[in-house]
């Protein structure tokens, strides 16, 4: 159950009453336990809101007013005709509805003709015709990795380590799987490090089961850049012109403000080849600014890719 | 005086029960005792019950009447819009549905599967974190209901019908006809600048065979006015196989006996040209044409002089 603090304001108040009281007069009765749950309210509050509702409706008429009363742990509701519907879907939660369908339906395992299927149809048709369309392309090991995730079954993959520049060998134990910002991700127990890793799945190259399942253990998937914009790793704040806003809107930042026609953006590094990368992006007219030892990071990376390009074609072009 | 929600609750009863719509005056007569008295702080307390309202979704009506009331407004909830119309789902489809709202994670999803008699459903193992952008469900709603739109991007106005919304790699996207450009364009739903105004639903038909997925390149190396180009690369052994997946084996041109392939890529868009082969590191050279490779070697000399 979520804890609140401080008073719940009176918006949130009503549009769960105007959801609660349909619910429950179609309940006839109910456990104050299960509605709390449902509703995610606290007990108190959900005794506290049900005791104003009882008083609600239109005087003098008996049949209009709404008739609650708890108990021993049970709700007994009549509830006038007035509010036998809940409220209507209101825009937000139409769109929200509907994308939550269509991410589902491309979720490694979705099967494209069932239940989702026909209840995206019946969504659709009431909300109007809505050509919302959701891309969540799968790199090809998507659906093997999702599959162990359900079962706790270990897997041997070959993996692409960007901070380590190398492919490395190693069990994993995938334990959630979510997709981010273009990308599929798992979270693994990984043997190699003997921690919990996140893995790019598109980086993994080869999988295949081991034949080893491992005992069931929960991990929180996390929302957002949160994940990523780890305290303990090292920041750079970078000098970008114009055109390079799109790093902030690609990368975790710390920090991000308007310099002349530019940016200066503190971007979370996750290792010092990523941001190398990065600045040969960038091209010269981006700078680090701080911190002192990565000063001269781009200008070194581009002097060396241009010592390739010096040894006149390398393949006879 | 009274908790507000008591209050609020009697006033959608009232509003939804009556006949003829009711002035402030009238509603604060029927609801007695429970508005503050005192012409200020009782057209406060109105003022913010009707915005309280509005906010989470109840369809109030207004209207300026005339005769002996002229000039005053008065209010009404159209029950047949305040009312969920049933989805009629059958318990596999409500539970699938369930399942869907556990996985995306959107808070107004979960509300709304509540709605729809649906409950909360532990954790899924595969989720999926999508962007959440204001402005989209009135887009939705627009393009649903053949509204045109009009909103500020790169600092000019713009009036569009809109066609569809498009999530692709990290972003939204709205796609349709360009009112004054007379022609399909595209827009960055985060990149909209100002109000969105939302016009008078009917203004436009969808062409039958639109599809939002065809209207742009996937591939970002392939946008663009510039003419189709299409570059040869030289990506060495370690990255030679994630390469070969990403492109598909049809864009290997050659196999070198090291591991390394020769692989053609588009590079109409010579910035997200070199944003990709520069993710390659010191793994991938450009070998033609000519025009391209010089094009990389000037842009590593510019940045190698500025040390």
């Amino acid at each position: 159950m979520t804890v609140r603090r401080g008073p719940r304001p009176t918006g949130d108040r009503l549009r769960r009453l105007l959801v609660m009281l349909p619910w429950l007069m179609e309940r006839g009765e109910v456990p104050v336990a299960e509605m709390c749950h449902r509703f995610e309210l606290s007990e108190q509050e959900l005794v506290k809101d049900l005791e104003l509702a009882a008083m609600c409706g239109l005087p003098p008429f008996v049949d209009e007013m709404v008739d609650v009363f708890i108990d021993e742990g049970v709700i007994f509701a009549g509830v006038p005709r007035l509010f036998t519907r809940p409220l209507a879907l209101t825009a937000p939660e139409g769109f929200a509805l509907l994308a939550a369908a269509r991410v589902a339906m491309q979720l490694p395992g979705a099967d494209a003709d069932g239940a989702l299927a026909r209840a995206l149809h019946k969504l659709a048709v009431a909300l109007g015709d809505d050509a919302v369309v959701v891309e969540t392309p799968q790199p090809p090991a998507a659906a093997a990795v999702a599959d162990a995730a359900q079962r706790s079954a270990r897997l041997h993959i070959s993996y692409w380590s960007p901070a380590a520049d190398r492919r490395t060998e190693r069990e994993i134990t995938p334990r959630r799987v979510f997709f981010e910002g273009g990308y599929w991700y798992v979270i693994a127990d990984d043997q190699l490090s003997g921690e919990e890793r996140t893995f790019r799945i598109d980086r993994i190259e080869h999988c295949r089961l081991t034949g080893v399942v491992d005992p069931r253990r929960e991990v929180e998937v996390p929302h957002g850049d949160s994940w990523f914009a780890d305290d303990e790793l090292p920041a750079a704040l970078l000098r970008v012109p114009a055109g390079g806003g799109w790093v902030a809107e690609r990368y975790p930042t710390r920090s991000v403000q308007a310099d002349g026609d530019g940016w200066l953006i503190e971007v979370t590094v996750a290792s010092e080849r990523w941001l190398r990368d990065l600045l040969l992006r960038l091209g010269s007219e981006a700078e680090v600014v701080r911190p002192a030892e990565w000063l001269g990071l781009g200008a070194a990376a581009a002097s060396e890719l241009l010592r390739r390009y010096e040894r006149a074609g390398s393949d006879g072009s | 005086m009274a908790d507000a929600l008591e209050r609020i609750t009697n006033l959608v009863a009232l509003l939804m029960e009556t006949r003829a719509p009711l002035t402030q005056q009238q509603i604060v007569d029927e609801l007695e005792g429970q508005y503050p008295t005192g012409d200020a702080a009782q057209r406060g307390a109105f003022e913010r019950d009707k915005a309280l309202l509005r906010e989470i979704g109840v369809p109030l009506e207004s209207e300026v009447l005339g005769g002996n009331d002229a000039g005053r407004t008065a209010y009404r909830i159209d029950r047949d819009r305040y009312e969920l119309a049933d989805l009629h789902l059958a318990p596999d489809e409500q539970a699938a549905l369930q399942l869907a709202v556990a996985a995306a994670r959107l808070a107004d999803a979960q509300f709304g599967l509540l709605k729809l008699g649906g409950d909360r459903s532990s954790a899924p193992v595969v989720v999926a974190n999508i962007p959440e952008l204001p402005a989209l469900p009135a887009l939705r709603e627009a393009s649903a209901a053949r509204a045109a739109v009009s909103f500020g991007y790169h600092g000019s106005p713009r009036r569009l019908h809109p066609y569809a919304l498009l999530l692709r790699e990290r972003f939204w996207y709205v796609i349709g006809h360009d009112v004054d450009r007379g022609e399909v364009r595209t827009y960055r739903v985060d990149r909209m600048e100002g109000e969105l105004a939302v016009g008078e639903a009917g203004a436009f038909e969808r062409p039958a065979d639109f599809d939002p997925r065809a209207t742009f390149p996937t591939d970002p190396k392939m946008l663009g006015d510039e003419p189709a180009a299409r570059a040869e690369v030289l990506v060495d052994e370690p990255r030679a196989a994630a390469i070969e997946r990403e492109l598909g084996a049809a864009a290997v041109v050659r196999r070198l006996p090291d591991g390394a392939v020769v692989v053609e890529v588009p590079c109409t868009n010579l910035d997200a040209f070199r944003s990709w082969l520069f993710g390659l590191g010191e793994h991938a050279e450009v070998l033609g044409p000519a025009g391209v490779r010089s094009a990389v070697v000037e842009w590593l000399q510019a940045m190698a002089g500025a040390r």
